[in-house]
């Protein structure tokens, strides 16, 4: 059962269309994996819509500022070039993950899978901006160093769980951290899992071996 | 905890949508705007398609307005959005929504659009990846990632490739956490050489990882 989901502000910003690009991405693809958000969001738009296209009498009245509009509108053939777009899958080491369909487009735009250490797997996805975005696959017992983030870290858990010391995850869940937390994500999934993660500026290791990586971390932010 | 938010959520929802349609009463109803666009999409019907023009070209001049602030840049938006209700009548579903809202999300996303082309260092995230209205096929990219991830095992492997001196530093202040005063301190060697020494082994490192490239 997924748990962590966008708040009732994001959302609102969301169907606005004014929440942050990346963080938008993070929401829609919740929202593709989250039965209860997909409903709330197609309430807020309709919300959201009703607040936007409002008009005075007056303005209402006056429709001589659009000239030729609507005749030039009206010249226009009908237009049928439209199709659904098609599922899309990512694959590991022979399995086949469905992705959210709002990263469907992104699979042509990920690099190949990389073994890290502790028995992880990274795969970065190029989505422009200053941001760093990748898939993670942990295997069974897999764990990234405990860390905190100098900036937002955005995760959706895509295909199985995980533990980060504070809280379970499972999949469809939305998990939003900043500078105030710290933790060691770990997978005891037995079929580990994948996430799609998304982070503004490098993390920094907080123990161990892996503090070793903070000097370098604008190389592996990029 | 889900079923307590969701119940809220719907109660202010419902007081919005009441608030929300006094307002808007001076248009037209949504049945009648859901039939003009059957119309349209049916039979290309013009009378439908003025009635839907009157109705929604000031509502999206006044949004566009607000939004961008731009009067020409706000009649292009408002153009835009009614040549899609014109052409793509035939992609709104009445059971799945109202006009106004399919409007409204068709405009959002040619705003959205608009001001993410406006920016310079963007992310290449479209409205069509976030809100699939007019759902329409888009060119895949094969561009070739470069890959210039640099991994923990990567970077101990150099870290074994520098000096003594400069690996013993690097290890002192990056794994074990010490101040360069302590290093300093424990092997009574002047602080301003420590710190020389630090930054020469990072330079090291960086030259040694840009070689894998």
């Amino acid at each position: 059962m997924i748990n962590f989901h966008p708040s009732e502000m994001q959302l609102q910003s969301f169907a606005n269309g004014t929440l942050n690009p990346s963080l938008s991405l993070i929401v829609s693809s919740h929202c593709d994996l989250c039965r209860h958000c997909q409903q709330k969001l197609k309430e807020v738009t309709q919300v959201v819509a009703s607040q936007s296209l409002i008009v005075s009498e007056k303005e209402e009245s006056d429709l001589s500022v659009f000239g030729d509009m609507m005749q030039n509108i009206m010249d226009e053939p009908e237009d049928m070039n439209t199709r659904a777009s098609e599922p899309s899958f990512l694959d590991l080491d022979g399995r086949h993950f469905p992705l959210p369909r709002s990263l469907g487009r992104f699979v042509n735009r990920t690099a190949s899978w990389k073994k890290l250490v502790g028995k992880l797997w990274q795969a970065q996805v190029d989505i422009g901006g200053d941001v760093r975005a990748e898939f993670i696959y942990m295997e069974h017992g897999g764990s990234v160093p405990e860390h905190t983030h100098r900036g937002n870290e955005w995760t959706l858990v895509i295909n199985g769980e995980f533990e980060d010391g504070h809280h379970h995850f499972e999949t469809g869940d939305l998990i939003l951290l900043d500078s105030q937390h710290t933790h060691t994500p770990v997978s005891n999934d037995p079929d580990g899992c994948l996430v799609f993660s998304i982070v503004d500026k490098p993390l920094h290791f907080t123990s161990g071996l892996a503090r070793l990586l903070n000097p370098f971390s604008h190389l592996f932010f990029k | 905890m889900l079923v307590e938010t969701t119940l809220q959520h719907s109660k202010t929802t419902s007081n919005k949508m009441n608030a929300a349609n006094t307002e808007s009463s001076s248009g037209l109803s949504s049945e009648v705007l859901a039939e003009c666009l059957v119309a349209v999409a049916e039979r290309r019907c013009r009378t439908s398609f003025s009635k839907l023009f009157s109705h929604f070209a000031p509502r999206l001049r006044s949004y566009a307005l607000k939004q961008i602030g731009n009067e020409a840049i706000a009649m292009e938006l408002v153009q835009d959005t009614l040549t899609n209700v014109w052409q793509k009548a035939h992609l709104f579903n009445g059971e799945k929504g109202m006009p106004s809202t399919w409007v409204f999300t068709i405009a959002r996303n040619l705003r959205f659009d608009f001001l993410r082309k406006m920016q310079s260092r963007k992310e290449d995230i479209c409205a069509d990846d976030l809100w699939p209205v007019l759902v329409e096929q888009t060119a895949s990219l094969d561009e070739e990632l470069v890959d210039d991830t640099v991994t923990l095992e990567q970077i101990l492997e150099k870290v074994g490739l520098l000096p003594e001196k400069q690996k013993q530093v690097i290890l002192a202040v990056y794994v074990h956490g010490k101040s360069q005063q302590e290093v300093a301190d424990e092997t009574d060697t002047p602080l301003g050489t420590i710190k020389s020494r630090t930054r020469l082994a990072l330079q090291k490192l960086k030259e040694l990882l840009d070689e894998n490239d």
